[in-house]
Parts: C-alpha cells; structure tokens; sequence
C-alpha cells in the first residue's frame, strides 16, 4: 500500500496544479493525504479548500489541524488511510462475489468475519508512507513539530506486524529544484537526529510539482519487494 | 481527533433494529468515544447502553473484541446484548450495538464523592481488570480516565473497547499523554506492560492533572522520559506508598499484570512482604530478655523468702 503525506500551511503558487497532480498519483495506486497546519489562521479559505480538493483528487484524507496536534493527527491519518484502502478492496471483492458493494449490506454476524479479515490485513500489510514537507519561510517555526511527528509515525508503523517504510520529501529546494528527498525508504529512524539540517527557506510553494516529483520516486523505486498484499489488491488500490 | 457526528436522537426518540426487530427508547447521552456515542436506552424496562457508531467497520471491531472476550471469560459474557442496525429517519443506516448498563461514576468524581481513601482500592479492581484481559490475550490500549467506571464500592468497570488490540500487534487506539511511546519509554506494540504504564499515568492524571499536562507540554518531544514522569511522582505526596511500584510501571518492569497486581495488593493493604516480619526485631528481644531475667530474680526472691533462708 502506498500513501503520501503532504503537510503545508499555504496555497500553491508555481507550477502544475496540486490537484491534478494528486489525481495522477491516485492512478498510480497511491493515497494522498493533507495536513494543513493553522497556527495563526494564515491559511485562508482558497488554501483551506485546495487542501481538501487535493486529498479529494488523491483519495485521501485532509485535516486542518494545530501544529501541536500533528503527532497524533498524522499518525491517525496514516492509519485511518490503510483501513479505507482495504475496506475498498474487500468491497470490490465482495461487490464480485455478493453482488452488493458495501459491509453494511451484510448481516450482522457475516460483518463480524469479514472485518476480522480487514483488521488482519491492516496489521500485516506492507506500507510505503512518503511524508512531503513544505518547506517555504512560514513553516519554519512548525518544522520541530512536523520532525516529531515524523518519529512519531515511525513508532506506530513499527509497532505493525507488516513491513513499514517511511521516506521524507520537502519542498522547494534551495537551487530551484521542486523538491529535495531528505530521506530514501527506512524501517527506522535510529541514529536520525535531525531531518532537516538546514533549510534555505525560499519564497514559492510549488506544491503540484513537487507531489509529481514524489510518485516519480514511487514508480522508480518498485524494485522493492511486492508482498503478497500488493498483489492481492492490484494496481489500482485506491 | 474525535470527529463529532450529529444524529437525529433526543430523549424518547425510538430506535429500532434493522435485523432483529429490537425496540429500544432513548433516555439521555452517557458519553462519547472515538468510534461512536454512547446513549443509555430502555427497553422491556430495562436499561442498557447503546453505542452507535460512524463507521461500521470501526464499531464491528470492536464488537468482535468484545465476542472475543466473551468467549474467553464468562463474566464478560453478559456485557455484549445485542447487535444491530438503525435505519434513521432520514433513511441513514447506522450501526449499534447494546451492552449491559453500568450504573456509577467515573473515578473523579467518586473520589470526591467518597474520599481519596478508597483510591488503592479502585486502583486495585482496575488492575484485576486489566489482568483479566491480559490472561485472555488482549490489550485495552486505549485506558485513560475516561474509559473507566466506578461502581458504589468501588468496583471497577472498562468501556469503550476501541483501543483493545491482540497482544503482539500495534495497539489502534491512544490517547497521546498515556501513551508508552509519547513518553520515550517503549513501542507502541500491545503488551501488558503498555497497560500498566498508562494505568501509571492514570494515577499521576488523578492527582496531579494540572503538573502532568504542563509537563507534557513544556518538554521537548526527546526529554520526555521516565525519569522525569518519576520526578512528578516525588511531588505528590498521595503516591509517595507508590512510588517503586509506579517506576517498574513506568519502566516496564513488572513481569506481568498479575505480578503488579499483586504488588499493588501488598501496598494497599501497607503489608510487609512475609519474609521479613519473620524476624523478631532487636529491640523486642532484649526487652523479652530483661523482663525474663527480672522474672527469675523476683520469683527466686519470693522462692528464698518463703523458705525462710533470707532471715
């Protein structure tokens, strides 16, 4: 299963249009999710409604959150993602097999089996998580949050009986680029002590650009080993 | 990030199950968890607790913990009553299940109500409850004060079983400040030990509420740790008995729940371990010897004056 986190405080300004990008990533099987960050209320309504768009486009979730309540928002989101992936899934299967698409249609006790199926296959599915982090001048002083969050993710996916992977994006780069990966695929976090050494915070926020150079990097890097799971729910999990 | 949802549901609203027909009469609302909202409802004058959930696949978990529990241990068996769905008037299908009513309070206000004297008590009924739990192979994750109920002698009752998670998998539902991981001091995998830490906090939550949450707010993520937990500890006088039993909680030291369980008895009822009180102390021996001593002389007084031989 595949998922990307962008957590921004603002509005896109260069480049593609995130939505559109999100959308592309959605037809690669990969989930977006949003985190908007609102500590002052900077975001406004355009930013407020082009981040549930993204996530509308990349079949994930979003959140206006405080930077304080990322850690858990984060975590909950990622979970919360996985779940719904399956819960797709098993309906499609169902859908086949039944002829009624939803878990609700079935009775009561046939609910219970089926959902101790999906629990299963949340614990011990594999999951690549690619985080991607705005990085223009306002974030800087939620950077230390968006790092805690990141350990704090990393401390819930290890506790899964699946392979977890995590890698760590932001966004612009100091020379032009749309985006610098700061962290390639992990299964932990030892010895990181801090992600973003330093940042040359810059002016653009080229969040569609960036979202694009991402699911690049998720295509180049199916080497990793398809478990089981991925097979079972195909290429178009979202 | 509990999710309100709105519900078409007052007091004498009716619910009726989809499948089994049951009529249920909505009195008020008991609470509300992260899956759902908890109503307390009537039905052939009795009283139950309704949950109704969001989601269905959410509720459904936990329902299937419950039959789980119910399976293992026959005390539980009558918790879970029914399970259902509700067609709303709007035509919504929403799903609900039914437990047994638990009439009581939750700890806070039942230590104000009866005193803090029934504290190692109450806290003790909550870790016989986790280690039955425990024994039948589940975690309760999610324990915080407000998942707990407390009955009129203290008895002690778990609610809301979103969190509850298989020992050995990633526990799926906590609250940030009683969280193992939160503090630095071990992963978020279901173990009993991940219980009886938060049941640790739960105590430093009951009396001290308002140094906790500065604490956990003015550290830095990486300075949170055990050593500062035990810290706060030291400063509330109320769990100065407790304090070792508090710093194997928070370090994860207890072999199981058992074991703290039975600790925690020890301290509660302030006995000593058995071996010890085998000694007889110094001071009493000698005092046994002098009053020994002193007995012979004056009998032997008495003996010498009664035959005559001091005259």
């Amino acid at each position: 299963m595949k998922q990307i986190l962008l957590i921004t405080d603002g509005c896109s300004n260069v480049g593609m249009s995130p939505i559109v990008a999100a959308a592309h990533a959605k037809s690669e099987g990969i989930a977006v999710n949003v985190v908007g960050v609102v500590d002052h209320g900077e975001l406004g309504e355009y930013g407020a409604s082009e981040i549930h768009e993204i996530a509308r486009a990349g079949g994930g979730i979003s959140r206006l959150v405080q930077a304080k309540e990322l850690a858990q928002t984060v975590q909950m989101m990622t979970r919360k993602t996985v779940v719904q992936t399956i819960q797709l899934a098993v309906q499609r299967e169902l859908q086949a097999v039944l002829g009624n698409d939803s878990i609700e249609a079935l009775p009561p006790e046939k609910r219970g089996e089926v959902v101790q199926v999906m629990d299963e296959l949340t614990e011990t599915s594999s999951l690549q998580v690619a985080l991607l982090i705005d990085a223009s001048a306002s974030m800087r002083p939620k950077l230390a949050s968006v790092e805690e969050s990141i350990h704090d993710l990393m401390l819930s996916l290890q506790a899964r009986a699946g392979k977890s992977e995590i890698s760590v994006f932001h966004f612009p780069g100091s020379k032009q680029e749309d985006c610098v990966m700061d962290l390639d695929w992990t299964t932990h976090l030892n010895g990181v002590h801090s992600i973003f050494p330093k940042l040359h915070m810059s002016g653009t926020t080229p969040t569609g650009p960036a979202l694009m150079k991402v699911v690049e990097h998720f295509i180049e890097s199916k080497s990793l080993r398809e478990t089981e799971m991925d097979g079972m729910l195909g290429d178009d999990v979202v | 990030m509990t999710t309100s949802f709105k519900l078409p549901i007052k007091k004498g609203s009716l619910i009726v199950g989809k499948w089994k027909q049951g009529h249920y009469r909505v009195e008020r609302l008991l609470g509300e968890g992260a899956n759902g909202k908890v109503f307390l409802v009537s039905k052939d004058w009795q009283w139950y607790a309704m949950k109704i959930g969001q989601s269905t696949v959410d509720l459904q978990s936990e329902i299937n913990a419950l039959k789980a529990l119910s399976e293992y241990n026959s005390s539980q068996s009558s918790y879970l009553k029914d399970v259902d769905d509700w067609i709303t008037p709007e035509g919504k299908e929403i799903p609900f299940y039914t437990m047994r009513y638990i009439k009581g309070t939750n700890i806070v206000s039942y230590m104000q109500l009866h005193g803090y004297e029934w504290f190692p008590l109450v806290a003790l009924h909550l870790l016989r409850c986790l280690e039955e739990l425990h024994r039948a192979g589940w975690v309760f994750g999610d324990l915080k004060l407000e998942n707990i109920i407390v009955g009129q002698y203290g008895e002690v009752e778990l609610i809301d079983f979103g969190g509850a998670t298989l020992i050995g998998k990633g526990v799926k539902q906590f609250t940030e400040i009683y969280d193992r991981g939160y503090w630095n001091c071990g992963s978020r995998s279901a173990d009993a030990q991940y219980d009886l830490f938060s049941f640790a906090i739960l105590c430093l939550h009951l009396f001290a509420p308002q140094k906790l949450h500065q604490l956990s707010k003015g550290l830095l993520p990486q300075n949170r740790s055990a050593v500062e937990l035990m810290e706060l500890v030291t400063e509330t006088p109320q769990l100065k008995p407790y304090a070792n039993w508090l710093e194997k909680a928070f370090k994860g030291s207890f072999s199981s729940s058992k074991d703290a369980a039975e600790q925690w008895r020890m301290l509660a009822h302030q006995r000593k371990p058995l071996m010890k009180q085998k000694h007889t102390p110094r001071w009493l021996k000698i005092i046994i010897a002098v009053s020994l001593i002193s007995l012979a002389a004056s009998a032997s007084l008495y003996v010498l004056d009664y035959t005559g031989l001091l005259n």
